[in-house]
Order: C-alpha cells, then structure tokens, then sequence
C-alpha cells in the first residue's frame, strides 16, 4: 500500500480471501487496524530504516528555510515588485543555537547527529534514555520532563510515532512552555500537535514560527488558518520523497510480499 | 562636529569614504567595516591619511556555511516547490512534482575552502556526505581528515564527481565567470549548483556566468541551481533567472541573522576601541 491507501477495513478483508500480506510503504503503521488485519490471518510489515536519513535531512531542512527565512527571502527575489533587497531584514542564526528533539528513535538521533555538526546544544526526550556512549557522541541532554527541553529550546523538533500516547502531545499547556523566539519543526504525524491550539498560539506570537512536513488531514482544507500564516511553512509530507529512497522502499515491500507468499519470514514484519 | 569624529564604523558601504570627506575629519583615527569585503575602499588613499582600517572576518563564518546548506537542502529536497504544493489552492500534483534527491552520502565538491568552507565540510561530514575540495591552496592533512575532505587539483576533476557543487569564493580578477559554460558542461546532468560566493560592490561581474547558467539549466546540462548572490543584486524583474522552476534566488540572506550582525558589531568596536588607545588592531587591514 502507497500513502494509507487502499484503506484496510473489515469490507476489505472479507473480501480478499486470499490475501496474506499487506506491505505498508514508510515507517508509520498508525494508519493500520493491527488487530483487525492479524484476526484475518493477513501479515503486515513496513520500511523502518531507509527512510531515516531522508527525514533527519528533511527536519535540518526545515529549520534552516525557517529560521534564516528562506521562502519569505525566495518570494523577495523573485517578486515583480522588488527593486532592491531591504537591508535591516534579518533571520535567526542556527549554529550555536539549542534544538529540542522529542522522540529520540533512529529519525530523532540523526537529526541529532546532523545538529552537533551546527555547534548546536541539543536536548532530548524519549522514552527511555540513551545510553552515555550514544548521548556524548552528539553531545544531546537528557530531559526527563518534556517541560524542561520546551523551556530552553530555540528549535523544538517532533520525531515521535504517532500512538495514543504520542496524540496532541503537544497542545496548549506545551506550546504555552515554549519561548516566544521558538520555532516547532513536525516531521512525525500531524496528529501529534494540537493543531486548532497552534493556529491560535502563531496567530497570538505564543511562539515564533512553525515548519510542518505533516499536518491533518493531508492535504488541509484550502481555508484552513494554517495556510495564511506567515510565520508558517508547510511541505507536502515529504520526508522520504527522495528518488533513491523510495526505490530502496518498493525493493523492501516487494521483498516482503515475496517471502509473505512464499511462507518464508517476512523481512520488516510488524507484530 | 568633525574635529571631533576620531572612528567611522561603516554599515556596508556607507558612508562612502572619498578624499574629500578624509580631509574634513583631521582627527578620524580608524575606519572600521562591517563585514569581511574591502574592496569599496580605496585603501591606499585612506592609509596616506595616516587612518587605519580594519574588517570583521570572524562573525561571517557561520552564518554564511548555514546559508550554503540552506540552499543546499532546500534546493536538493524541492522545499520551495513543496511548499507552494502544500499552501496553494487546490494544485494537482504527481509524485514526479516532489521528489528530491538524496543529500546523506551525496559527493559534495567545495570551491574555495577558506573558513566558510570547512565550516561547510563540517556540517556536509555530519550528512555522510563525500566531501571534495578545490582551493587555491592546499590545507593541512589533520584539517583534510577532520572533515574527510579530499584535495582536487584541478577544478575539473571535482565538477565531473560532485553531486552538488558549493562555490565560496571571493570575487576576484582570477575567479570572474570561474563557472561558465565549460564548467557546467563538465558537471553531471543530475548535479546541484551552488553560489554563496562573495561579491563586489563597485566591480561588475560575477563568478557564476549567469548566461550560461540559464541556458544550462533549460536545457538539463544540471539539474538545479540556489544562489544567494547574482550580478546585479536584485536582478532586473524580466530576467529568466526569476522564472525557471529548478532555481532557488535568495536575497543575500549570507549573514543576515540576530547574531551576526551583533558579532560584527562588537568586532568592530574591538577594532575601533584598540586604534583609539594606541594598541595593536585585531583585525587590521593594511593596503598592499
């Protein structure tokens, strides 16, 4: 399956009697019933690995667009109206600067990688912690309490899997602790922020800015408020959309359903 | 007033320092710029006044190489074209219209490795990236195998096998059109230009030929190109620099945050504050 579709319910299921294997493109499986599938005797597996790099780079791209005003400075450039580029337009410096990743998995801890080559303090939640060989090679801290890396973080960056745990994770009372000077950078799910709660914190300067890779739905509602906000950069979720990846991500499915039909254990499975 | 101005701190190139101005201030001690580029001075007329002049090379560094992996990533994962996908009212689009490509183990060739960039080196090394060099000069081994940067003698060798090609150099007799028709030819049809190089303020000329850049990204000699700087800045609003949807124009962003502008600042009063005591100047810049 391609982009959570087809959709995978019950009408489905009951009607590929033969089906044995659904092979999901990407990392997520939220989007999949994993009971209801594993009921019809049917197997699951996914593409964990091969897209991380591309995602770690696509959150390092984010911060950078929105931090030194990338798109905004584009549209300047290029603008009919432009006759000369104004000299006190100013962005953010991101060397040196502290960057909060929430979910430390294999995404998270390359981002990290990627930041300590910034001269970036970086601070992290997860979980569970890291071990100190894995902390001191990216040289990340670890915070116990979400609250204390939303209180000292210049970039807050989302890679966390979108569980119910991980829902609106990050609301109101989060946004709330974060600096005004904060950007937040999702390349997770859309689910996992509050959206109705960070329209109203752009809108009200509760925080600086924000740079979406994923929002729900997918695609928003063309009226949606997120879409006029300046402070705002959405892409459309294309964290893996890289042409070597996502051949590297049709060679595992195809390896999957080759050993899911063939009754041999499935690489990538998802239990 | 002007008996009584003994340092300048020039903001860009203003005010503009001509004999007549030097003669008004007979007790003007130092003139300190902003920024690294000289060349809106006349230093020898300034020096023959007994007035020293120093720049701010160390603020620049950082700020600049984040611009160049800016536009690296921004251009590499189409983030400017995804961008008015994801905002604008009810576009189609194909997975063709969004898909990058790969910067994680790319071969990124650096032109100019001064300290803007091995800066570049070493946020590309935390990419995995395969970094080659070009420089007037060689670097020392232990600063090569830092970043895991290898030497290219000839400019040619590094444009045939880099995937993006980063161009940090200062604008010079030497370097004027570095990149031009030839050069792009000898890139890979599916390689990345970038330009973040310093320019001039009073000569014409770039060190990107911007003609033939044009004419090699229409017809797919590269596939892309981000330039922060172009010749001249803004471009003329008819230009097809503006129009071509593999180009990525950024408004001289170079140094332009919170932090770098204030890093310049105080550089230049350390500057300004050492000349008016007598003591040596930490960033002086003598006439040649």
């Amino acid at each position: 399956m391609w982009y959570h579709r087809p959709v995978i319910n019950e009408e489905l299921l009951q009607s590929l009697p033969n089906l044995k294997i659904v092979a999901s493109s990407g990392v997520g499986i939220d989007h999949l019933d994993l009971k209801l599938i594993s009921s019809y005797g049917v197997k699951v597996s996914n593409t964990p690995f091969v897209v991380s790099t591309d995602t770690a780079d696509l959150g390092m791209a984010l911060m950078l667009a929105s931090s030194r005003r990338l798109v905004e400075g584009y549209q300047i450039a290029v603008s009919p109206d432009t006759e000369y580029f104004p000299a006190d337009w100013l962005g953010a410096e991101v060397s040196g600067a502290t960057l909060g990743i929430v979910g430390m998995g294999t995404i998270g801890y390359k981002v990290a990688e990627r930041a300590k080559a910034f001269e970036m303090k970086i601070l992290y939640h997860n979980r569970n912690r890291r071990n100190k060989e894995e902390e001191s090679a990216v040289g990340a801290i670890y915070c116990k309490k979400i609250d204390d890396l939303l209180q000292q973080s210049d970039f807050v960056l989302l890679s966390v899997n979108l569980t119910p745990q991980t829902h609106k994770l990050i609301g109101k009372r989060e946004l709330e602790l974060m600096k005004p000077t904060a950007t937040l950078i999702n390349t997770s799910r859309g689910l996992v922020v509050d959206q109705d709660a960070l329209v109203e914190a752009l809108q009200n300067k509760v925080i600086k800015a924000a740079a979406l890779d994923v929002t729900y739905p997918e695609p928003l509602p063309r009226d949606h408020p997120l879409l006029k906000l300046k402070n705002v950069i959405i892409t459309p979720h294309i964290g893996s959309a890289t042409k070597k990846t996502r051949r590297l991500m049709m060679e595992n499915m195809m390896e999957s359903i080759q050993a899911g039909l063939a009754g041999l254990p499935i690489p990538n499975e998802v239990l | 007033m002007s008996k009584k101005v003994q340092a300048i701190y020039l903001w860009w190139h203003k005010p503009v320092i001509d004999q007549e101005l030097l003669q008004s201030l007979p007790n003007l001690k130092v003139i300190a710029n902003s920024g690294v580029g000289m060349d809106h001075l006349d230093l020898k007329l300034v020096a023959s006044f007994g007035v020293k002049m120093a720049n701010a090379p160390r603020a620049v560094s950082s700020s600049t190489a984040d611009t160049g992996m800016a536009l690296l990533l921004a251009s590499a994962r189409r983030l400017v074209e995804g961008y008015h996908i994801a905002m604008s009212s009810g576009m189609e689009y194909c997975e063709a219209d969004i898909l990058g490509v790969k910067v994680t183990g790319a071969t990124l060739g650096i032109i100019g490795m001064g300290s803007i960039g091995y800066k570049i080196a070493l946020r590309a090394k935390a990419f995995e990236m395969n970094i080659l060099y070009h420089n007037r000069t060689r670097r020392k081994e232990q600063e090569e195998q830092a970043v895991g940067a290898t030497y290219c003698e000839t400019i040619d060798s590094l444009l045939q096998r880099a995937d993006f090609v980063m161009v940090v150099v200062s604008l010079t007799p030497q370097t004027h059109k570095l990149i031009g028709k030839r050069e792009m030819e000898l890139m890979k049809p599916t390689a990345t230009l970038i330009n973040i190089s310093r320019h001039s303020y009073s000569k014409p000329g770039a060190v990107v030929d911007q003609e033939a850049l044009v004419t090699a990204l229409q017809t797919g000699v590269i596939r892309a190109a981000a330039l922060d700087v172009t010749y001249p800045e803004p471009l003329p609003r008819d230009h097809t620099l503006l129009k071509l949807k593999n180009v990525i124009i950024t408004p001289h962003l170079g140094i332009k945050t919170d932090k770098a502008t204030y890093m310049i600042t105080e550089e230049a009063v350390e500057n300004i504050l050492a000349a008016l005591n007598g003591l040596p100047i930490p960033s002086e810049v003598l006439p040649s």
